[in-house]
């Protein structure tokens, strides 16, 4: 049991850290809703940082360390799913950037409008679909990511994968939602802290007052505990642990985004403040995978419905 | 990072299953459904601290020079696990290993050690802890019971309240007050059997032997036994609070609990119900998020770095998941509340308690608020 990290992965954070000093990432001066960086996500295929789970000497854990650094920015990058996902398919069978929908391929889905797979669970089998970029459909939707849906599959290699692949893609989907939510919490809670600790109201600083300081330290220990529900998740790769970090991310979210944009009055409604770059993520998280009661079931199955 | 038992862990894990196993007697859960402070509990507390001590397994993490093994924190942590999962056969005197012994080696004079912890190693006194006054609950530093300084001591007046052990106890961490403020609180280690003092239990809904007054009327404590130096109370309060915050390993009985009632609904044949399945699913996931959060701290101690505020964050989720196993075997087998399960009863016992013992959930919140996220003081004026 060690909850710090390794030389290895101090050695890829550093790394990491240094790709994104020198891109010098940061949030859209200009008000959006979608901020998604190409140059990001180029930059994190060609480095190599999204496939550190091939590696031998690297672990799944190892990448998750890297989904969540990267989720921790306010523009976005087709990342968790490249790097938690992807290293379930042999190496160039299926080309990232990828997009996950569940049972109806023609679904809007995230990443949809710069990826080349398509990933369908359809529960007893998984559908790969090479996509063919004129058959996408920008989708206009308040939700931070970029969203595209299929006009039709018409023209698209749709491969047929068994249910063994399929129940992998939902358990890495899984913990891809656990790591990348608990980056984007912790990014949304700091942006907060700054607010409360900055914005005065009643001669005094907002987060002074017990009501505010409580449910961000409720927040915080939410946080915390989505954390590392999710990298032991990583570590043990395990059905329970995927399903149950996932299960109390999704359950997490609807308090969290109400209560930090709470915090944050009318400034938080718009776009000139980046808060929604973390919380409406968060949000599109919300109905992944049949949402949080559907993860909920999957750990409460996968823990007890074997036990003698 | 690494979340898995290495294998002396892992053995260590199961000797001291094994120990559980083969001394405690076959009425055991009939007893702890009493609860840790009751007298069933806490009579069977020497016989079976003395097996621990025969066997190395009471003080495993103390250094070897108090009598301990010196073994990893981590062991004592896994030690401290499995006595609560089983309903904590070491009765009361789990609080004198964890931190009344600890606070002891750290600030105790010589002569104090000499005379305080033999006892404690032998698995052999009961202890119990002076803090709260009618006045002075989640505001300890308003407390008001005075010690008077006479002549090679010191005389106290006041009263305690909400005292864990009281009634068994023989010694008392105690604070008292000889001047004003957190300067003038001084902490005397207290013969219960002096002259002046008066225990009285007071019913409760947690069980017997949990919650008790006690009244201090002209009680003379030799200044011998007056613990650290003066103005030093409140840093040793603080030591002593850092240890008992996390140091009961809640997470694991409630484990316990939610896994016997699963098996329980799964013999009814309603586990299919997808109802149960969710609830079940999401009251494991506090559960098991209160889990992590307490082996973060214990990682932190294990590496000897200062206690942090992350203890207090850790504190307020354990309790959240110990309510929320309560409330699931409340709405989903509450037969075992109703005689069936006496484990049932003891777990819902001591999650009323967990929120309330050891500095409050809410002082939690406030400490993890300032000292985690360092969010302003509610003094901070200006704009």
């Amino acid at each position: 049991m060690d909850f710090e990290q390794n030389e290895n992965q101090t050695a890829i954070l550093g790394g990491l850290e240094q790709l994104i000093a020198g891109l010098q990432v940061e949030a859209p001066k200009e008000g959006v809703l979608v901020a998604f960086s190409t140059r990001l996500d180029a930059e994190l295929e060609a480095s190599g940082f999204l496939d550190i789970a091939r590696e031998a000497e690297f672990t799944l854990l190892d990448s998750a360390l890297v989904v969540e650094r990267l989720a921790r920015l306010p523009v976005s990058a087709e990342v968790a799913f490249s790097a938690l996902v992807g290293p379930l398919f042999p190496t160039d069978t299926v080309q990232r950037p990828f997009a996950l929908v569940t049972a109806n391929p023609l679904s809007p889905a995230r990443f949809l409008t710069v990826a080349r797979t398509l990933l369908v669970d359809k529960g007893d089998e998984l559908l790969v679909i090479d996509v063919d970029p004129s058959q996408v459909e920008e989708v206009e939707s308040l939700f931070a990511y970029p969203y595209g849906k299929l006009a039709s599959l018409e023209g698209m290699a749709v491969r047929r994968m068994g249910a063994d692949l399929a129940t992998g893609v939902r358990r890495r989907w899984r913990l891809a939602l656990a790591v990348e939510g608990s980056g984007l919490m912790q990014s949304a809670i700091d942006t907060v802290i700054e607010h409360v600790t900055n914005r005065y109201q009643f001669n005094r600083p907002l987060g002074s007052f017990q009501a505010i300081q409580h449910r961000l330290a409720t927040a915080a220990g939410t946080q915390q505990s989505a954390r590392w529900l999710a990298l032991r998740a990583a570590w043990s790769d395990s059905e329970a642990d995927c399903a149950l970090a996932a299960s109390y991310l999704q359950d997490s979210i609807p308090t969290i985004v109400y209560d930090l944009h709470q915090f944050c009055g009318a400034m938080g409604l718009t776009l000139e403040f980046p808060l929604h770059f973390w919380t409406y993520r968060l949000k599109a998280m919300l109905g992944d995978l049949g949402g949080s009661s559907a993860q909920a079931r999957a750990a409460a199955i996968a823990t007890w419905q074997d036990a003698a | 990072m690494e979340f898995g038992w290495s294998d002396d862990q892992s053995a260590y894990r199961q000797r001291v299953k094994d120990v559980l196993a083969d001394n405690l007697p076959e009425d055991w859960e009939e007893r702890a459904v009493h609860g840790p402070g009751s007298t069933p509990v806490t009579k069977f507390s020497f016989e079976f601290c003395k097996t621990l001590a025969a066997q190395n397994l009471l003080i495993p993490h103390w250094p070897v020079e108090y009598g301990g093994s010196a073994t990893q924190p981590w062991n004592h942590f896994i030690l401290g696990e499995e006595a609560w999962q089983v309903g904590e056969p070491r009765g009361p005197q789990y609080m004198n290993v964890n931190w009344i012994g600890p606070v002891l080696m750290r600030y105790a004079t010589a002569e104090q050690q000499a005379r305080y912890l033999p006892p404690i190693t032998n698995g052999n006194v009961i202890w119990c802890q002076g803090f709260s006054e009618p006045s002075a609950g989640s505001d300890l530093a308003s407390l008001r019971t005075k010690a008077e300084k006479v002549e090679g001591g010191y005389v106290v007046n006041g009263a305690k309240v909400w005292t864990s052990f009281a009634t068994h106890a023989d010694q008392c961490f105690l604070l008292a007050r000889s001047g004003s403020g957190k300067e003038g609180i001084m902490i005397l280690l207290v013969d219960m059997k002096s002259a002046g003092i008066q225990v009285k239990q007071i019913p409760a809904l947690i069980g017997e032997g949990d919650i008790h007054e006690f009244f201090l009327t002209d009680v003379f404590v030799p200044e011998q036994n007056c613990l650290g130096a003066e103005g030093q109370a409140w840093e040793i309060i603080s030591y002593a609070l850092q240890n008992e915050r996390i140091g009961i390993a809640r997470y694991a009985f409630a484990r316990r609990v939610l896994d016997g009632v699963i098996e329980e609904l799964k013999a009814d044949g309603r586990f299919d119900d997808p109802v149960i399945q969710d609830r079940a699913g999401r009251v494991l996931a506090k559960v098991e998020a209160a889990r992590m959060m307490v082996y973060r701290v214990v990682d932190e101690r294990a590496k000897e770095q200062p206690a942090s505020a992350y203890g207090s964050l850790a504190r307020y989720i354990l309790v959240q998941a110990d309510h929320a196993v309560a409330d699931f075997v409340l709405e989903f087998m509450p037969s075992g509340m109703l005689g069936g399960d006496p484990l049932q009863q003891a777990h819902h016992q001591r999650a009323l308690y967990s929120g309330i013992g050891a500095g409050a959930a809410e002082i939690q919140l406030n400490l993890a608020a300032r000292r985690y996220l360092g969010l302003p003081s509610e003094n901070t004026r200006g704009l």
